[in-house]
């Protein structure tokens, strides 16, 4: 019999291309909101992003609220609590989060605060903890790699209670991403780097791991084809916004694929990683991602092998036989890694970083065996296994 | 599939046809249960590997397994040094809860049907609460799966059965098993 099952939601709308944001005021007036406040942090405003956004609605009439531009990088529970108390005090209607995963990531849980008319954010956290709809709530980003605009997913920081909080429910999903190439145009070459390898990821882990699907399968094949062809021309010339948005659509898609396909091994080491020393998510994931893969050959072979015919394209694919496929598709993946070290400097190893001291490793593998996402890989992974995937990234 | 094009496979539909009905499928998962919270309360105290991952369980804490609608259930609390098997109602909120969406889907994986990875990846499974102890949890439940059953059932369960050699696992089972009987002899704390 078959026992094949799965599950797949994405009810998001995108509004993605040229000219995007200013189809803002019309998603706002249709959800009823004539005072959206906007969240941001330091680095977007300063770039001019929300100035864009902000003209593009008052330019139609409409009005703007408090501009909240206090999110730390990965978030933090005081800017949750502070930006839903500026959103109560000043009568606001909707949520803008403008910029990369730290603002809309921390967007969502105001969004929670903003609905339930404040309390403690902490009460909500965990598993399908909601039981209603939020306040609208429309995702700009401004880095193409989280796909939190996409997603049911929001990580905070906690430093009071020393660790990261874990928001999942369907209602943390924004009504509307709007993709617009002008947010990334200019991004600066390391976080473009960082952020499109941290999509790759995603797409990669989607479509590698347990809960792999007919659907996610779609999604995550389309996000690996664009960031392949994309990454490299992109690094070299920054300001080509058909690859910007080219990107920014890939890391759409790659956000479907991994919200409804879990990410593995390469997300454990990376969180780890990222708590203990703050190596920056993407770069951490493009580091594990090949020696990851080379673990998950034994189970993977099949599906690794299928990447090459969307990271190297039809001719190379079908070059290759098919027994070398799967080393052929790490190998693509390894050169792009090569690729953004030449041009801007993303860490390719461990060592590379300058963040960690080698006799950590132990101690990273031991805890990265305690992040959730270990669950979804398609390999066991023991103590043993993943302290030699921490060797063989460490590099020389 | 069905060798046979004509005859509708009952397993897809087992409220309607034949196969164990729901009401069976709850009663076996309510014993599974029951079972699992009192071996790995015995593995616990006689595996070294399970107990170091207790060990750094935080005091006091507490998990529970259930189905969605609220049973079958089981729940385990740390005291002191153990993990002991503990009324669901007694806890009053669990600091980790294992769901099960239906009974019919707690019957596939307390049946072998089903690997725990594999429920989690297809939504029938979800945990709430504080990941670091679901894993070590979970480690756990691997562990004392592998220990207590016979190797071709241990597989189906199991994302990679460990490398335990026969006399090894043989000596660790009798111990399990020898402890639960002396358990289930003890007055049970809750
Ligand atoms: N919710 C999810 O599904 C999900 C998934 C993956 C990661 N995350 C979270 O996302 C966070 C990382 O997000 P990120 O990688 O987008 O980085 P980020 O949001 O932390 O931004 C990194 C830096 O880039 C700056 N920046 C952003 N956009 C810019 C632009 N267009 N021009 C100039 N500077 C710009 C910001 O000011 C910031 O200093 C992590 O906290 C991670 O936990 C969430
Ligand atoms: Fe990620």
């Amino acid at each position: 019999m078959n026992r094949e099952y799965f599950e797949f939601v994405c009810p998001v709308k995108m509004v993605a291309g040229f000219r995007a944001l200013e189809h803002i005021p019309f998603e706002l007036d249709t959800r009823g909101s004539v005072r959206p406040m906007i969240v941001s942090d330091k680095g977007v405003v300063a770039a001019g992003l929300v100035d864009i956004v902000v003209k593009a609605i008052t330019s139609e009439g409409g009005q703007v609220g408090p501009v909240f531009d206090d999110v730390p990088p990965d978030s933090s529970m005081d800017a949750v609590n502070a930006g839903a108390a500026s959103y109560l005090e000043s009568g606001c209607d909707a949520i803008i989060a403008v910029g990369g995963g730290s603002v809309m990531d921390t967007a969502k849980a105001m969004n929670i605060m903003a609905t339930e008319g404040g309390g403690d954010p902490r009460r909500y956290a965990g598993y399908n903890n909601l039981k209603h709809r939020l306040k609208p709530y429309i995702a700009v980003p401004t880095t193409a790699g989280t796909g939190s605009e996409v997603t049911a997913i929001s990580v905070i920081k906690d430093t009071d209670a020393g660790m990261k909080t874990f928001y999942f429910s369907q209602f943390l999903m924004p009504d509307v991403a709007v993709l617009d190439p002008r947010m990334t145009l200019k991004l600066p070459p390391m976080i473009t780097a960082a952020t499109a390898m941290d999509a790759m990821t995603h797409a990669v882990e989607a479509f590698t791991c347990l809960a792999k699907n007919p659907l996610s399968d779609a999604y995550a094949e389309a996000a690996i084809r664009r960031i392949s062809e994309w990454l490299v021309p992109v690094l070299r010339k920054p300001d080509d916004a058909r690859g910007r948005l080219e990107l920014a659509q890939a890391a759409a898609m790659a956000g479907i694929a991994f919200s409804n396909s879990p990410v593995g091994l390469v997300h454990a080491l990376a969180h780890t990683i990222g708590a203990m020393y703050g190596v920056h998510h993407g770069a951490a994931n493009s580091i594990f991602l090949p020696y990851v893969l080379e673990f998950n050959l034994p189970a993977s072979r099949a599906d690794i092998g299928d990447l090459l015919f969307h990271l190297a394209g039809p001719e190379d694919f079908a070059g290759t036989p098919v027994e070398r496929r799967a080393e052929a598709a790490i190998a693509r993946i390894v050169e792009m890694k090569e690729a953004a070290h030449a041009i801007c400097g993303l860490p390719r190893t461990l060592s590379e970083t300058g963040k960690i001291p080698k006799e950590d490793l132990p101690k990273i593998a031991e805890n990265s065996l305690d992040d959730g996402t270990v669950v979804m890989n398609p390999v066991d992974v023991t103590y043993e296994d993943a302290l030699a995937v921490l060797e063989r990234a460490w590099g020389d | 599939m069905s060798p046979n094009p004509n005859i509708i496979d009952t397993e897809l539909s087992p409220a309607a046809g034949r196969g164990p009905s729901y009401a069976i499928q709850r009663v076996y998962a309510g014993f599974m249960m029951w079972l699992i919270s009192r071996l790995l309360q015995a593995a616990s105290a006689v595996d070294p590997v399970i107990k170091k991952d207790i060990d750094r369980l935080p005091e006091d804490f507490s998990f529970s397994m259930r189905v969605r609608s609220g049973s079958p259930a089981l729940a385990m609390r740390k005291m002191g040094d153990d993990l002991r098997a503990v009324q669901p109602s007694a806890l009053q909120r669990p600091a980790l809860v294992f769901e099960f969406k239906h009974v019919a889907h707690a019957f596939l994986v307390m049946s072998f049907q089903e690997s725990t990875p594999r429920a989690f990846a297809n939504d029938r499974l979800a945990v709430d609460g504080d990941f670091a102890c679901a894993m070590k949890i979970m480690r756990s439940l691997n562990r004392m799966q592998a220990l207590v059953l016979p190797r071709f059932i241990a597989v189906r369960a199991l994302k990679a059965y460990p490398p335990i050699g026969i006399v090894e696992k043989l000596g660790l089972a009798a111990r399990i098993y020898g402890r639960l009987v002396i358990d289930l002899f003890k007055r049970d704390p809750s």
